[in-house]
């Protein structure tokens, strides 16, 4: 049980990062970006191939792996969501430019194989990896009982640590008064001079750096790094998290994402392990018909 | 290129060798078609993949334990998923949006994941067998019920419902204006989406000696939409022809090879960004008509 | 036929009835709750309190869908056609209720229904043509292409393809020139002689006291008066609240007196003085053209705004005068003309760097950010500036300046008045350190004596030396206090000149109250 209240913490800290960037883009924008869980897939894969294929060091791939889904921040916003906007498109048409392009990129990282143009990218094509051991520390202590892994352990201080900046960003500073502006009144925010498509870069940036981060820990985590780890573990599920904490509300998807974890952790125990996703979605498909602006929604959701 | 000439050089042999693509084609368009009643009627309902898996899992079972005729059973697989459709339209209908698009992806992966994975009778994850099955001989039924579904909804979208559907599309609060009951002809809209993708469930089962459980989740209803959205959701003819150029794409350009997923995605984008009403317009194929064609016109009888 | 209101939000214990038959005319200032109360009779607002019934039919807690087959129907303020739908599509969609479920003869194709289809599109090309549309042309096009005057008539067809036994117009002639107006008010009379019951609602005084027999008048949700045209225009109640509350000598000074309808009054009109434009010019407007799709908003507009002005830029509603602003921001860009700032070409930079620049716009409305602090939104109209020290002193001498401001400071804005939430737009105009301030409405729906305080604060911080460019409806309160103004009347300058003679002038109360 211990150890399941551990794995619950655990994976409810990947979860709640994930969704937070997640409901910054739909708390500034309104839009569902599915091209999140494809860099949340990037991320991990990313910081794999930099240290297995061009022997870089760990903590250099992590850094890159975040650059790099950073800059599909950018390329989400310029590609799929600046041309809707300028046509005024309906937030529809983005959550479908937004699927375009992560099925590009889970497609490119599918056929990367030695050979391939996307070899210098991933060389495993649909198979799950998992990081050499040896490749970060990794230390292992037997406490009463409990398994206790360093790389899980770390998870929860990181997210938890980055959850509080981001936080006190959009609570405390002059960007996150901007950034909670343009959420609110994009026009009355340019008329307070406040360059709106400037922070709309901004906020993809940080969503998808966080989003790249959650899936370098799954990785380092978990293994079993593959092209679909992004849709199949934490998609649907971060859609799940936002729901539950209340759409656009940064505390919601942090509450959000460790009911979930403990949602699950509390159905494989008392149903077994089948169970454990159905029971999270009945809870998303119930929230949202019996209470559409999620738990926290009602308070949470004007701090964004 | 090999495809298309052998398909304008032999169409006999082309037709022979690709019995079960074209059958595939005609199941995904009757798909296309049913996200393309709900899309018509202005609801982003992503809920098409749970009832195929309820009209198809009907099937095959009743095959299994009452040897029924695949008539019946394939009709009674359509007409539950219909019943189905009413108990989740009335509660789910009141949401608009994302917020409906993510209360109909948390059914259907409660549905596949909670229930089916979990039933005795439904396999619980490994599947089910259909030794009954006949992947040749299904062709003839997709085709002939996929003409009967393009005729019928063509039919319904030029009746008063069409118009009704139409009108809500546009704009919901005018269309109540004109009388227009929403509530109800949004559910109608539903119901009718959920009778057409329970029918092809059913009707693919026919085709398939094995019944994947994995087949009904989020991938699935992202392709549906796929086909909906780039064929476009104006004409009954759009997800057919979205259905037909997505599901041949790999086989037409066969030198991407590989590089299909990319292809198809960047292919998603440009037509969301550049062509939003799809590939078929809602006045018919504006896009590839020569510019002495007469304009589509609502056919009238002159005013004297 | 009657209907009973009381205490419904925003529209307070109003009564009005409407006579089978008759044209009944609805008036009243902006935000007086003139739409809310259209929108609680058809169903889209719930009521609080009140009745409504329509002849025996009772419609309190109807929804709109049941309310427009009892047989009213409407249109909508800011036209709400079926865009993407053909002209004749929208009206084939106002047959909705008299249309049998023709669904089984749909799909069998039955001769039975194409024989209703002919007779619909007959009855629908009918329709176009009783409001003024030549079907043959217009049918088959997509109703958002249409000129804007015809998007006004067809909605009107529309709405009376539904066969209402009451028709509500709301603002049906806003943003129209003045023959296309009249236009408008032939059609009314028209569609009222073949006996169908009309509720009018507008601005526009002249179209209103043209046709209606009988007029109520809305002001903060109340009826202020009802009766003749001729009784109404006389009120004195109702001049105040159309041409604003000014100070006492300018309400007896204004020719209020004189009975409107009076149009003779319009050869007085040019006796105004040429506006004395300035030589030097820190803004200056030259042939400004802006369209919203297929509406000409603004059509070759000029003005010129010297430093240490107040200039007034007067005008009914829809006159293009929010437009303007808009272009001057950089929300939307112009067809064609110049719009310069101090060297900056307002017609190319972005929003952030008119800003920067020092042109500061205080929107129609407010737009104050409801979600954040009082103070969040001071400290937010500050972005852009570098010189952290100076920002602070200055929030701090704003706050002091409008002490309510000061005492409020942790509440979110949202929990302002209307007044104090047009204090912190003030407040926050002045943050952004501007050299030209806009102004738009700045008091739109606010109590006389928030009225009295806004302008107040308005002659303060001209006193200080800010350049002002003030849009108002409450137009004698604007000229009161500017050097100079211009009347805007459907998108085009009609007058110029100081707001002293402007004051004196009938043409503003004609192009106002419509005389």
């Amino acid at each position: 049980m211990g150890q399941q209240i551990l794995n619950a913490i655990f994976i409810g800290s990947i979860y709640a990062l994930f969704a937070v960037g997640y409901t910054l883009v739909f708390g500034v924008l309104d839009i569902l970006n599915l091209a999140h869980s494809a860099v949340f897939m990037l991320g991990a894969a990313v910081t794999y191939t930099l240290v297995v294929n061009h022997g870089q060091s760990f903590w250099l791939a992590c850094v890159l792996a975040i650059v790099a889904a950073a800059f599909m921040g950018l390329v989400i916003e310029y590609i799929c969501l600046r041309p809707l906007r300028r046509r005024r498109a309906p937030p529809i048409a983005a959550l479908i430019s937004t699927i375009g392009l992560a099925l590009i990129i889970v497609a490119a990282i599918e056929q990367g194989r030695p050979g391939t143009l996307f070899a210098w990218l991933w060389v495993d094509g649909a198979n799950p990896v998992t990081m050499p051991p040896g490749t970060f520390p990794n230390p292992t202590w037997h406490v009463a009982g409990l398994t206790l892994e360093g790389s899980k352990l770390a998870v929860v201080p990181v997210s938890i640590a980055l959850m509080l900046v981001l936080g006190y960003v959009m609570r405390f500073t002059q960007v996150g008064r901007g950034l909670r502006a343009v959420a609110e009144n994009p026009r009355a925010a340019r008329l307070m001079g406040i360059d709106v498509d400037r922070l709309i870069s901004l906020t993809l940036v940080i969503s998808s750096a966080l989003g790249g981060l959650a899936g370098i820990l799954f990785g380092v985590a978990l293994g079993g790094i593959s092209p679909y780890i992004g849709r199949d573990s934490v998609e649907v599920r971060g859609l799940a998290v936002i729901v539950l904490g209340g759409m656009g509300s940064i505390p919601g998807a942090v509450l959000g994402g460790y009911l979930l974890g403990f949602i699950e952790v509390l159905a494989v125990v008392l149903l077994g392990s089948n169970v454990r996703a159905g029971v999270a979605f009945a809870a998303l498909f119930l929230m949202l018909v019996l209470r559409p602006q999620g738990l926290f929604g009602a308070q949470l959701r004007e701090r964004i | 290129m090999d495809f298309l000439i052998q398909l304008f050089t032999d169409p006999v042999a082309f037709w022979n060798s690709h019995t079960l693509l074209i059958s595939q084609i005609g199941i995904n368009s009757i798909l296309a078609s049913s996200m393309f009643v709900v899309l018509y009627s202005g609801q982003l309902s992503l809920a098409a993949p749970g009832f195929m898996a309820i009209g198809a899992y009907t099937a095959v079972l009743m095959d299994l334990y009452w040897h029924t005729p695949l008539a019946l059973n394939i009709a009674t697989g359509t007409a539950f998923a219909g019943v189905v459709g009413v108990a989740v339209g009335l509660p789910v209908l009141r949401l608009r949006g994302v917020f409906l698009a993510i209360a109909t992806i948390g059914f259907i992966e409660a549905l596949s994941l909670g229930v089916i994975l979990n039933l005795p009778i439904t396999g619980e994850g490994l599947g089910l067998k259909n030794p009954n099955a006949d992947p040749l001989g299904g062709i003839n039924i997709v085709l002939v019920s996929l003409a009967v579904v393009v005729f019928l909804l063509w039919r319904l979208t030029k009746g008063r419902l069409g118009y009704a559907w139409t009108a809500i599309r546009q704009d919901e609060l005018a269309a109540q204006s004109q009388g227009i009951d929403v509530a109800r002809y949004k559910l109608i809209a539903f119901v009718v989406s959920a009778l057409l993708a329970g029918f092809a469930g059913g009707a693919e089962s026919h085709l398939n000696f094995f019944v994947d459980p994995n087949e009904y989740g989020v991938p699935r209803t992202v392709q549906v939409l796929t086909f909906a959205v780039l064929g476009g959701s104006g004409n009954v003819l759009g997800p057919v022809v979205g259905a037909l150029f997505l599901t041949t794409l790999p086989y037409v350009f066969q030198q991407a090879g590989d590089y299909i997923g990319v292809v198809s995605g960047a292919i998603l984008i440009a037509v969301i960004i550049f062509r939003p009403q799809g590939i078929v317009g809602r006045g018919g194929f504006a896009f590839v008509r020569p510019r002495w064609w007469p304009r589509a016109q609502v056919r009238a009888p002159s005013t004297r | 036929m009657r209907r009973h209101f009381g205490g419904v939000h925003a529209v307070d214990g109003v009564t009005l009835e409407v006579e089978k038959g008759s044209i009944q005319g609805l008036i009243g200032p902006n935000g007086a709750g003139k739409t809310t109360l259209v929108n609680v009779i058809t169903g889209y607002v719930p009521f609080q309190s009140g009745h409504a019934w329509l002849e025996s039919d009772e419609l309190t807690g109807l929804p709109a869908h049941r309310i427009a087959g009892l047989g009213i129907s409407r249109t909508f303020q800011n036209i709400r056609l079926f865009k993407d739908l053909t002209a004749l599509e929208n009206v084939l969609i106002g047959m909705h209720t008299r249309r049998r479920d023709d669904t089984l003869a749909q799909i069998a194709t039955l001769p039975m229904f194409r024989r209703d289809q002919r007779s619909r599109l007959d009855d629908a090309r009918g329709l176009m043509e009783t409001v003024g549309l030549a079907a043959s042309d217009i049918a088959g096009r997509a109703a958002g292409t249409l000129p804007y005057g015809d998007q006004r008539r067809l909605e009107i067809a529309r709405a009376l393809a539904l066969r209402p036994r009451l028709l509500i117009l709301d603002e049906p002639a806003a943003g129209m020139n003045p023959s296309e107006k009249q236009g408008i008010r032939e059609l009314i009379e028209r569609l009222n002689e073949d006996g169908l019951t009309i509720l009018l609602i507008d601005h526009d005084m002249r179209l209103v006291m043209g046709v209606c027999k009988r007029v109520a008048v809305l002001d903060f949700g109340r009826k202020i008066a009802e009766g003749t045209p001729a009784e109404v225009s006389i009120d004195a109640g109702v001049i105040k609240a159309y041409l604003g509350s000014g100070s006492e000598r300018v309400v007896t000074s204004a020719p209020g007196a004189s009975a409107a309808g009076d149009t003779e009054l319009a050869g007085e009109g040019s006796a105004a003085r040429p506006a004395v434009e300035p030589q030097k010019a820190i803004l200056e407007i030259e042939d400004l053209t802006v369209s919203y799709g297929p509406v000409n908003a603004v059509r070759g507009a000029s003005l010129r705004v010297a430093t240490g002005e107040v200039v007034a830029l007067i005008g009914a509603n829809g006159a293009g005068k929010s437009t303007i602003l808009n272009t001057l921001s950089g929300l939307i860009r112009p067809d064609s003309g110049t719009a310069v700032f101090d060297r900056l070409d307002l017609t190319r930079a972005k929003p952030s760097t008119i800003v920067r620049h020092g042109l500061i716009q205080v929107p129609e409305g407010r737009e104050i950010l409801a979600r954040q602090t009082v103070l969040e939104n001071l400290e937010l109209a500050t972005w852009g500036r570098r010189d952290g020290s100076a920002k602070r002193t200055q929030i701090e001498a704003v706050m002091k300046r409008f002490p309510i401001l000061g005492e409020r400071r942790a509440l979110r804005a949202g929990t302002l008045s209307g007044g104090e939430q047009q204090m912190l737009a003030i407040a926050r105009g002045l943050l952004a350190r501007p050299r030209l301030l806009l102004l738009d409405e700045p008091s739109l729906g606010l109590a006389p004596q928030m009225v009295d305080e806004v302008f107040k604060a308005i002659q303060e911080i001209h006193d200080e030396g800010t350049t002002i460019l003030l849009v108002e409806q409450n137009a004698l309160r604007a000229l009161e206090i500017a050097d100079r103004a211009y009347v805007l009347e459907t998108g085009q300058i009609r007058l110029s000149g100081t707001g002293e003679d402007l004051l004196h002038n009938p043409a503003v109360r004609r192009a106002y109250l419509g005389g």
